[in-house]
């Protein structure tokens, strides 16, 4: 999933301190699970952002909705009745989302109400790590499922560095030592023989060589 | 001509220190290093904005100390650079007459003065090393084009001992070798049992007879150095036995024992089969490495 | 929508806020009879909200009520460890922490929003808990959400 957290309060209060009539757009899908922008969390910006303008004496319509995926053409297309009243939409999704709506209402102003973050997992309540960079070529097998792009600090494809102490990276304790991570599960595998071959430098085009990417599926198209 | 594969060769045990640039653009600094190191040792590690503070850059001070007479070692970390910039530098540098390259990761940039730089490393220092033997032993550049003329180096990797996880260190090393490296340099050493253990193993697997192992030391200036390369400095084993040695004697004649205890284990190191050599890393101490080299009975060095 | 509060003279009486009440329906005296004694006696100062468990109340909730008719709004929450639903009040003051920090980073003062625990040993009613709770809120001032109109009013009288 992609990882989402909410602005400062003053922040978004700042971006739309011009408009009078806002739709707060909320997201049902990832930044519902990581608890930034889905039903709830667009209720309480919401609910927040109306009292902050009667506290300040301003009057400013501010309603919600919250769309199953904001990044799905056919759910921001429900829109179409609803979003021309407004003179702005704060999205509460992700960067995808708040683009994707942009893109399709594009003479009204579509604003961030988060920071979009990463690609990763719910580790535990409460907890998301991140644990894929997009690298569009994936190498998961040969590193036992772990990926040192990922989740080495550099990205070592040849690690590790000889910087971690007791199994954490160099930069943080926190942080564990993605190699440590490798080295363990393929020792888990009986293959930490696999990590006596060199492997190549990375073709990093499949990620940024082309520009922004795209899929295309003729089967898939209408 | 690379004066350090010259004396490895011949199986005389290399002296090689290391020198690190000014943060700012003046070459007098570099100069006045290259006097106090000149005649004392085979080559001269040049370090690469290290620890990811800027400095004028490897290169331009390895060409000041060639111009005095000396044989540099270019540091190239994989961290500030991608692999065009990489191979460019390498055709410079031997272009220039620089004929020792040593290649590493680099420490994270999140240590230095510009946290907020994208960290490259697009490739990592192992794959660099193959980069650099196919350069210089095939003509060609990574993809396969031919260059028009070879670069001519001498290649280096480091390793470190005592770094996590133990058991992987010397498969690592066997990697680096596999990859091409001739030389290595090693992290400084204070815990000699466990560097005379991973000696073992690498000879273990033969590699000691694949590639110059050069054993890395640091001489403390003062017991609360020492405590801090024992707390602060990442994959860095100070026993306790050498903290005491330092506490044990006063803060004026600390850098003295210091001193002692890097002579002290040279001497070691000369007795580690498969050591070649040792790789003294005096940083702003610079001064004191002529005495260490001639206490530890290793002058003159061949040919000077 | 404001609601439109009746006035009981000038002064600051502890009836002059509306508190809004979420309480666990396991606490103590807290059935139809004894809710309705509580409702007759408060008036407007007081609304109630049973709810099954304090560690399901939603922070929606408590931001609703502010925004709607509330100068404050508290939680009554069981014993820690005695909650039936595992956690459920330890997650409710984290929740609540967060909550507070929102409602700050708008103006409002934190104590606007509150969440109290029922003794262990002993644990208090309804009755009790509310009046306690309607005496700590009763130094706020009437909450500039809908404040602007009031303050005017108390100033000509």
């Amino acid at each position: 999933m992609i990882t989402a957290e909410q602005k400062p309060l003053d922040e978004i209060r700042g971006t739309i301190s011009h408009f009078r009539r806002i739709l707060v757009l909320g997201c049902g899908s990832c930044v519902a699970e990581c608890a930034a922008g889905g039903e709830k969390e667009t209720g309480m910006l919401a609910s927040a952002l109306r009292m902050a303008a009667k506290m300040e004496g301003k009057e400013v319509l501010i309603h919600e909705k919250t769309l199953e995926r904001q990044c799905v053409r056919d759910f921001i297309i429900l829109l179409d009745d609803i979003v021309h009243e407004y003179d702005a939409v704060l999205s509460l999704g992700c960067g995808a989302g708040v683009q994707a709506v942009a893109d399709m209402f594009s003479e009204i102003p579509v604003i961030p109400a988060l920071n979009t973050e990463f690609l990763g997992e719910t580790r535990d309540q409460g907890l998301w790590v991140e644990n894929c960079l997009g690298g569009g070529d994936c190498m998961l097998y040969h590193f036992g499922g772990i990926c040192p792009l990922a989740r080495c600090s550099k990205h070592l494809l040849n690690g590790p560095c000889g910087g971690s102490v007791e199994g954490k990276c160099e930069i943080d304790p926190e942080i564990p030592c993605g190699w440590q991570l490798i080295i363990d599960r393929l020792e888990q595998h009986h293959a930490l023989d696999r990590l006596e071959h060199v492997y190549p430098p990375k073709d990093w085009s499949k990620k940024q060589g082309g520009g922004p990417r795209k899929i295309i599926r003729e089967d898939q198209q209408r | 001509m690379s004066r350090l594969r010259e004396v490895l060769n011949q199986g005389a045990f290399a002296v090689t220190a290391e020198c690190g640039p000014p943060k700012g653009a003046d070459p007098d600094v570099i100069l006045k290093k290259a006097e106090l190191l000149k005649g004392k040792v085979d080559a001269v590690n040049v370090t690469d904005n290290q620890t990811a503070i800027v400095r004028m850059s490897s290169l331009a001070a390895c060409v000041l100390l060639k111009n005095q007479g000396l044989d540099p070692v270019l540091q190239v970390v994989v961290r500030d650079r991608n692999r065009i910039a990489l191979q460019s530098d390498i055709l410079g540098a031997s272009s220039l007459g620089i004929r020792n390259v040593l290649c590493l990761s680099g420490d994270h940039q999140r240590f230095g003065n510009q946290p907020q730089a994208v960290g490259v490393f697009d490739l990592d220092s192992i794959q660099f090393v193959q980069v650099v033997r196919r350069m210089r032993d095939q003509g060609v550049i990574l993809g396969g084009e031919d260059l028009t003329k070879a670069p001519d180096i001498f290649i280096g990797a480091a390793a470190n001992p005592f770094g996590d996880p133990f058991n992987f260190r010397v498969v690592r090393l066997a990697k680096k070798v596999a990859a091409g490296a001739e030389f290595i340099q090693t992290q400084c050493i204070y815990n000699l049992e466990r560097f005379e253990k991973w000696m073992a193993m690498a000879r273990d697997r033969g590699l000691t007879e694949k590639v110059h192992i050069l054993g890395g030391v640091t001489p403390l200036k003062s017991a609360g150095m020492a405590k801090y390369m024992k707390k602060r400095v990442a994959g860095m084993d100070v026993p306790d036995e050498v903290i005491r040695r330092m506490e044990g004697v006063p803060s004026k004649k600390q850098a003295e024992e210091g001193l002692r205890i890097c002579i002290e284990t040279i001497e070691r190191l000369k007795e580690v089969a498969g050591v070649k050599g040792v790789h003294i890393m005096a940083i702003e101490w610079e001064e004191r490495v002529g005495e260490i080299v001639e206490s530890a009975g290793l002058l003159p060095r061949p040919g000077q | 929508m404001v609601q439109e509060r009746s006035r009981k003279g000038g002064g600051t009486k502890k009836n002059e806020l509306t508190l809004a009440l979420f309480y666990c329906q396991n606490i103590p005296e807290s059935g139809e009879g004894e809710r309705q004694a509580l409702e007759k006696k408060h008036g407007s100062s007081l609304r109630l909200f049973p709810i099954p468990c304090s560690g399901r109340l939603d922070p929606i909730h408590l931001l609703r009520a502010l925004e709607e008719f509330a100068d404050a709004a508290y939680v009554i929450a069981c014993p820690e460890g005695a909650c039936r639903y595992f956690e459920g009040n330890v997650r409710a003051q984290k929740r609540l922490d967060r909550t507070r920090d929102t409602i700050a980073q708008i103006g409002l003062e934190r104590e606007r929003l509150g969440i109290v625990v029922n003794a262990k040993d002993n644990p208090r009613g309804l009755g009790s808990v509310a009046e306690e709770i309607l005496d700590r809120i009763s130094g706020l001032p009437p909450s500039p959400v809908f404040g602007k109109r009031k303050v005017a009013k108390e100033r000509r009288s």
